[in-house]
């Protein structure tokens, strides 16, 4: 599939919803690693390999916000999505490349997914 | 012959024989004789009797004549008394002479000759007689202006009692009274009223004369202008000969402030006819001019409140109606002095007017808020505080417009209630949307899964459908935000069938059929959200307008650059509804008007217009009837944007509230 080879990482401090979301997103054809907080986030950063981050805003200890300005400062390269359960976008949430609430269903998630790594130079063909 | 009164003729003589023949020749005259036979006994007949004439022998025994004529002349009552001496004795002059000098009258010598002896003493009779009538006239007329006398000495003093009374009158009247007693103004009286009232010391002159003048202490001013001397009513009108009206006039004394006079003035005339002085009254109004001067101020100060003030009987009747009754309630005050407020402002009272009336009677005031209608007929409510007037005949009013501090206190209640609800919203968004997200990729995950038969499949479409439902309604009622920060390619077409979808139950609930022509696609660039958020409210306010079915008309048209609105894209929505009345149709773009009472924020079409306006577009209206019902229709016309400017404004600040609240919204349009 033409998202082969692409590696999201999914940051997530409730276990069912992101392991939900790793199974969308690899029944989309993605490789996905989860963790479940922004320090596990870091250090699975550091081991390389991440294409995109794809955050949820709300978690215990590190927020989604405060992750996406370390990742932003670190690997400048590296994409990252905001996703939030609040109809409002957090103060900071602009820093993402995408802020995407999580209501809006797997579609969504996987145009924002798509068009942010266009944006970032991957090219791949769109997967309906 | 005896017509006349009886004179006592004494006889006197010491023989009792003469005297019978004296009898007998006086007799006949008819006069009143008396007889004595001495001179003792004559003098004590003269005692008793008014004697007229004394006829006396000369010679008698004891006292003779003479000697008796001698003791009757030394008394003062018989000085007068005529005397005939009767004598055969003494003849000669000398005797005569002495005879007289006693004060005799007459001698009748012996022998006596009848008729002489009674001429005589008729002639001496009649004398006495005369003599008797004189006195009697005399003493008469003494006593006549005697009585005269006091008669007048009476009225002298009657007229001076009176003098007195009009002069203490005078000085205890409280009008000022001044007589000009001649016509120079030399000399002028006046009362203590009017030298207090002139701020004149008492005994002041109050003189106009020239000479006098110069220590007058006052100055008289008429209109403003200081009056001359002589054309000072009272000189006035003694010049003149004329009487003179009231004059308004000031009085400017030298300590103190002036004193305003009314003044009358009256000529006086002497017997002949010519004018000798004048009367003037003066009645000081300074009292009374002062109240009239508050009053005004008082008026004018009423005039000058902003707050319906208004006096009226008990009954309602107008009295008083002020300048801001008149711009509140838009009732000319001659409109509606003398009628009813109650029914022409349609006054209702927060409670049973019985109750108001009670508390004002027991109280003396009531307040309140009232609802009454305006001349135009616009309802409006205002602070009402009533009081009775002092005698109880009237009700003082004073009415303050609340109406628009309501509304705006009713915004505020439901901008703090609003924004409590998005506060809550918020949180039970994200409650909500954690587990949809999950559930939304678990249906997502089983939608083609290999293992599931065909009838499960189905049955997880079924889930899966009604899952976007729950998502769509988080999105829409628990608030909205922007899933780009780009504006994108909408197509209004497709948008409205997006949000004809979920009206489609309601529709065919309340028999309402669709007449959907849409001659473009309806290209735009924008932020679908907003958008669907304009065409939700037109859609959802035109399907409440029929709760008892009508027809639903969606056009959607491309305008060309030619027409007057530009290019761009037109969007009518047309319902065959209940209509807008023409009175709240100025109100339908105000936040927080709403007609469906509980059921609508009232912010609906505002942040509708405000979307619109943020595309450079236009909302319109037009609401007509006809004889099959009435056609409200929105004209939404949205432009060819100009995408750069678009993206600025859509750019939004972070802090950005997305919950429709008052604040919320005004920050984001």
């Amino acid at each position: 599939m033409a998202s082969e080879g692409i590696t999201i990482l999914c940051v997530d401090d409730e276990q069912v919803p992101r392991t939900l979301r790793k199974l969308v997103l690899q029944k989309q054809g993605y490789n996905v690693v989860t963790a479940a907080s922004g320090k596990e986030a870091l250090a699975l950063l550091d081991e390389g390999g991440i294409t995109l981050v794809l955050s949820d805003q709300l978690m215990p200890g590190m927020s989604g916000t405060e992750l996406t300005k370390i990742i932003k400062a670190d690997w400048p390269a590296t994409p990252v999505i905001l996703l939030s359960g609040v109809n409002e976008m957090p103060e900071g949430a602009t820093c993402a490349d995408r802020f995407v609430s999580k209501v809006e269903g797997p579609e969504i998630l996987f145009q924002a997914v798509a068009e942010v790594l266009q944006e970032h130079g991957y090219i791949f063909e769109k997967n309906t | 012959m005896i017509d006349h009164d009886q004179a006592n003729i004494l006889m006197v003589d010491d023989q009792p024989g003469k005297l019978v023949s004296y009898e007998a020749i006086l007799g006949p005259l008819g006069e009143n004789l008396i007889k004595a036979r001495s001179a003792r006994e004559a003098l004590d007949h003269l005692l008793h009797h008014d004697v007229a004439v004394v006829l006396m022998d000369v010679s008698m025994p004891e006292i003779d004549g003479f000697e008796l004529a001698d003791m009757m002349r030394q008394h003062p009552r018989f000085q007068k008394t005529a005397i005939i001496f009767i004598s055969a004795v003494h003849l000669t002059d000398l005797d005569r002479i002495k005879g007289y000098q006693s004060g005799a009258v007459d001698y009748i010598s012996v022998p006596v000759v009848p008729e002489l002896l009674r001429a005589k003493v008729s002639v001496f009779s009649e004398l006495h007689r005369k003599t008797r009538q004189l006195q009697r006239l005399n003493l008469d007329l003494e006593k006549r202006v005697e009585e005269r006398t006091e008669q007048l000495r009476k009225s002298e003093e009657q007229l001076q009692e009176r003098v007195a009374e009009l002069e203490a009158i005078m000085q205890v009247l409280p009008v000022g009274v001044a007589v000009l007693q001649d016509r120079e103004g030399r000399v002028i009286t006046a009362n203590a009223a009017l030298t207090n009232l002139l701020g004149a010391m008492p005994g002041e002159a109050l003189s106009t004369d020239v000479n006098a003048i110069k220590s007058a202490s006052f100055e008289i001013y008429e209109k403003g202008r200081r009056l001359e001397n002589e054309n000072n009513p009272l000189l006035q009108s003694a010049r003149t000969g004329q009487q003179l009206g009231s004059l308004e006039l000031e009085i400017r004394r030298p300590h103190g402030d002036p004193a305003y006079l009314l003044a009358s003035a009256s000529p006086l005339f002497d017997h002949t006819g010519k004018v000798r002085g004048s009367v003037g009254a003066f009645i000081d109004v300074t009292g009374r001019k002062h109240l009239e001067d508050l009053l005004r101020e008082r008026a004018e100060l009423l005039e000058l409140a902003t707050e319906a003030i208004m006096v009226r009987d008990l009954n309602g009747v107008l009295r008083y109606w002020n300048a801001g009754a008149e711009a509140l309630y838009g009732w000319r005050r001659e409109e509606i002095i003398g009628k009813s407020i109650h029914s022409i402002l349609q006054t209702r009272f927060p409670m049973g007017f019985l109750t108001v009336q009670a508390e004002l009677a027991r109280t003396g005031s009531w307040s309140g808020n009232l609802t009454q209608f305006t001349r135009e007929g616009h309802e409006i409510v205002v602070a009402c505080r009533k009081a009775l007037k002092a005698g109880g005949d009237a009700i003082l009013e004073i009415n303050r417009d609340i109406t628009g501090q309501l509304r705006a206190e009713d915004a505020l209640r439901k901008t703090e209630r609003l924004a409590a609800m998005g506060r809550v919203a918020g949180i039970i968004a994200h409650e909500i949307n954690n587990p949809l997200e999950a559930i939304t990729n678990t249906f997502y995950l089983l939608r083609d899964h290999p293992s599931l038969d065909e009838e499960a499949r189905y049955y997880a479409q079924l889930g899966e459908e009604e899952l976007r439902r729950v998502a769509h309604i988080t999105r829409q009622t628990l608030g909205f935000y922007r899933e780009s920060k780009r504006p994108v390619e909408v197509s209004i077409s497709a948008l409205l069938d997006e949000i004809l979808e979920l009206q489609t139950r309601r529709m065919e609930f309340k028999n309402i059929v669709l007449d959907k022509r849409y001659r473009s696609s309806g290209s735009v660039h924008g932020f679908p959200v907003e958008l669907k958020q304009v065409f939700l409210n037109l859609i959802g306010n035109a399907v409440q307008a029929m709760p008892d079915g009508g027809r639903l008309h969606l056009h959607v048209f491309e305008t060309s650059r030619r027409t007057s609105q530009g290019a761009g894209v037109c969007i009518s929505i047309c319902d065959t509804g209940t209509g807008i009345d023409a009175e709240h149709a100025k109100h339908l773009f105000e936040p927080f008007f709403t007609t469906k009472a509980t059921k609508g924020t009232g912010l609906g079409l505002w942040i509708s217009k405000g979307i619109i306006q943020k595309y450079g577009g236009s909302i319109r209206f037009r609401s007509v009837s006809l004889a099959g019902g009435k056609i409200t229709c929105f004209q939404v016309f949205l432009p060819n944007t100009d995408l750069e400017k678009l993206e600025i404004s859509g750019i939004v600040p972070s802090e950005e509230v997305r919950v429709p609240t008052a604040a919320g919204v005004s920050n984001g349009l």
